[in-house]
């Protein structure tokens, strides 16, 4: 299996209702994201480029590209990040992980990971999200799983399920008859920097 | 000039009962040799003891506050500690190659020096090390480094041949003394030699690896990064070796002829010349095609980095100028130019670390925290404007403590260990 999304970006319009349903369910602590819309346009958030009328803008959700080649699992010296072979999840293991930031610096998607740089704060006293939803250590580095908890019950990702404009799609690309090899096969799709070799698991259409 | 009247009594030979380990006599416990350095040693190893002891304390503090302290963010992930880092590396390269290439060939070698420049080695390998266990979120794990090896991650290839090279180099310098006394052949010395000098290559290629291996920054994803950090390491290394020879010979520590010198500072100016080279040759690669390269050489020559590129070569070719004209060969003027050497590489290794996170692949605009990026307050246009990364107090503190550890590991070796050239004991 060969896990991945399919972002439409004609859909996708830049509400963050993907990235907050994603930091509620992963109990996200502050100024941590997994999962950011990123503007197309101008040098702000929300900002076309160009002159009225003549001005474009679109929206680059990014979260971790789940690569078929991953550039931080071969740097990590311990094998904390790992890609788990049944699903094509890149995993990180924040046991493990020793903090060396080698994988955030290997991975091309610029923002994707995300390091602890103290003890993880949050905004309320309770826990957010899914019971199993996993821990946040400090000096460690975190990323998105692809909500590995809800797919282990057979449940979509969370920012999947929670987007209004039905944006997101998930699936199997090893499957030919699922939903996202349709797409990525009848739209017109483009990955992420593909020229770097690493073969994302995300897919967007334009 | 060179006085060594004062400086007391010097005894190389057995004498463990003469000197009676006091203070700091644990680091030398390996030390077989007592000898008295001048009060001027024992100063020098009180005051980097302590600025090693505040660094630590610091580095405490870094451990219980968070890396929040630093000024290191997710987009530009490493800073000054990995700058150091591979800046000591390259520092620890010259000693040992400049002490093992006239052993290995079997030439003429540097008048004695081979055992002082190799203890600099291991100075510089302590620090190198120190660095990239103060950049570590989670130190108290290293031991998965060696239970969990991800064999092929280049960071773990650095760490086996940095551990190596450390012990590679410690071996070399007992071999040197051993030999001396006639207990080690010169053939064993020879093939000793030989091995540390392809450890020393290695070490260097494996640091350059690193960085050059990651295909997302286009500054660093280039072949010639490896033979790159050789030829730097060269470079800062012998104008180590150069700067802490002067040194020693003007405190009367040992006695060199100028000679020696004046070979020490051709081959620093070779070694100069070849790095200024290969910068040529990668700037012109970058820039040539006019595509997206052309912005790295524009960051470093008229962007952000820039008073770090034009430092480097200006540096350089000073210290190359006070290393051919013969008329400025002078003692200062050499000593000069062994740390301009430094200090060009320094900015060698800030060019290359900083802006490897200069350029961001995906730099659409975002929502930025405190943690994205270092300056946050603004956005990501904002955030690249200037350096994206300037260390703190704090990441500069605890950098102090390493070059202080590094230091006082230099003058134990100084102080405990028979490193004046033979014969001048």
């Amino acid at each position: 299996m060969r896990y991945g999304f399919v972002i439409d970006q004609n859909r996708c319009i830049g509400c963050h209702t993907c990235s907050v349903a994603c930091k509620i369910e992963n109990n996200l602590p502050d100024d941590m994201w997994w999962n950011r819309i990123l503007t197309d346009g101008g040098d702000w958030v929300d900002i076309p480029a160009g002159e009225f009328p003549n001005s474009t803008i679109s929206y680059v959700p990014v979260n971790c590209q789940h690569c078929e080649n991953p550039a931080c699992v071969k740097v990590c010296p311990v094998g904390a990040t790992y890609k788990d072979a049944d699903t094509g999840i890149v995993r990180q293991d924040a046991d493990k992980c020793i903090g060396c930031r080698m994988c955030m610096s290997a991975c091309p998607y610029t923002g994707v990971r995300s390091f602890n740089w103290e003890e993880p704060q949050f905004m309320l006293s309770v826990a957010l999200g899914a019971a199993d939803a996993p821990s946040h250590q400090k000096h460690t580095v975190e990323k998105c799983t692809m909500c590995w908890h809800r797919i282990a019950k057979g449940e979509e990702p969370e920012c999947v399920w929670a987007c209004p404009g039905r944006a997101r799609f998930w699936g199997d690309f090893d499957d030919p008859e699922s939903e996202v090899s349709k797409l990525i096969r009848d739209k017109n799709c483009r990955q992420l920097l593909a020229d770097e070799g690493t073969n994302p698991s995300v897919y967007y259409i334009q | 000039m060179t006085n060594i009247d004062n400086v007391g009594v010097i005894d190389d030979d057995f004498a463990p009962a003469a000197a009676p380990a006091r203070g700091k006599a644990r680091e030398a416990a390996g030390a077989k040799v007592a000898v008295k350095g001048g009060k001027g040693l024992t100063i020098a190893i009180g005051v980097s003891a302590v600025i090693a002891i505040i660094g630590i304390v610091l580095w405490g503090m870094q451990l219980s506050g968070g890396m929040v302290q630093t000024a290191m963010r997710n987009l530009d992930s490493w800073g000054l500690y990995i700058t150091s880092f591979m800046f000591f590396v390259g520092l620890s390269a010259g000693g040992l190659i400049i002490s093992s290439v006239p052993k290995a060939f079997g030439i003429q070698g540097f008048g004695g020096i081979s055992k002082v420049a190799v203890m600099t080695s291991i100075a510089a390998t302590v620090a190198a090390i120190g660095m990239v266990v103060v950049d570590l979120g989670q130190p108290a794990r290293v031991w998965e480094l060696f239970a969990y090896s991800n064999l092929g991650s280049p960071l773990m290839w650095d760490i086996i041949v940095l551990m190596v090279y450390l012990v590679l180099s410690c071996v070399y310098l007992w071999a040197q003394v051993q030999h001396e006394k006639g207990k080690v052949s010169a053939v064993a010395l020879r093939v000793i030699s030989v091995i540390a000098l392809v450890t020393a290559v290695m070490v260097h290629s494996v640091t350059a690896w690193i960085f050059g291996l990651q295909q997302s920054h286009e500054m660093w994803h280039t072949a010639l990064l490896a033979p790159w950090f050789v030829s730097s390491a060269l470079v800062c290394g012998t104008g180590l070796v150069m700067a802490t020879v002067i040194a020693l010979r003007a405190a009367g520590y040992l006695k060199l002829d100028q000679a020696y010198l004046v070979k020490l500072a051709k081959l620093l100016a070779v070694f100069l010349l070849v790095d200024l080279y290969f910068f040529g040759c990668d700037l012109l690669t970058e820039a040539f095609p006019a595509g997206s390269g052309l912005a790295v050489v524009d960051m470093l020559v008229s962007g952000p980095l820039a008073p770090f590129f034009w430092g480097e070569i200006i540096l350089s070719v000073v210290a190359v100028v006070l290393c051919v004209v013969p008329q400025l060969r002078t003692t200062p003027l050499l000593a000069v130019a062994g740390i301009l050497a430094i200090a060009a590489i320094f900015c060698k290794r800030v060019q290359l670390l900083v802006g490897g996170f200069q350029i961001a692949n995906l730099d659409y605009a975002s929502a930025l925290t405190p943690f994205t990026v270092t300056n946050w307050e603004g956005n990501l246009a904002q955030a690249y404007q200037g350096m994206v990364y300037w260390p703190t107090a704090l990441e500069f503190g605890v950098t102090l403590g390493v070059v202080a550890l590094g230091f006082l590991v230099f003058f134990l070796g100084l102080k405990f260990l028979p490193l004046k050239p033979q014969g001048q004991e």
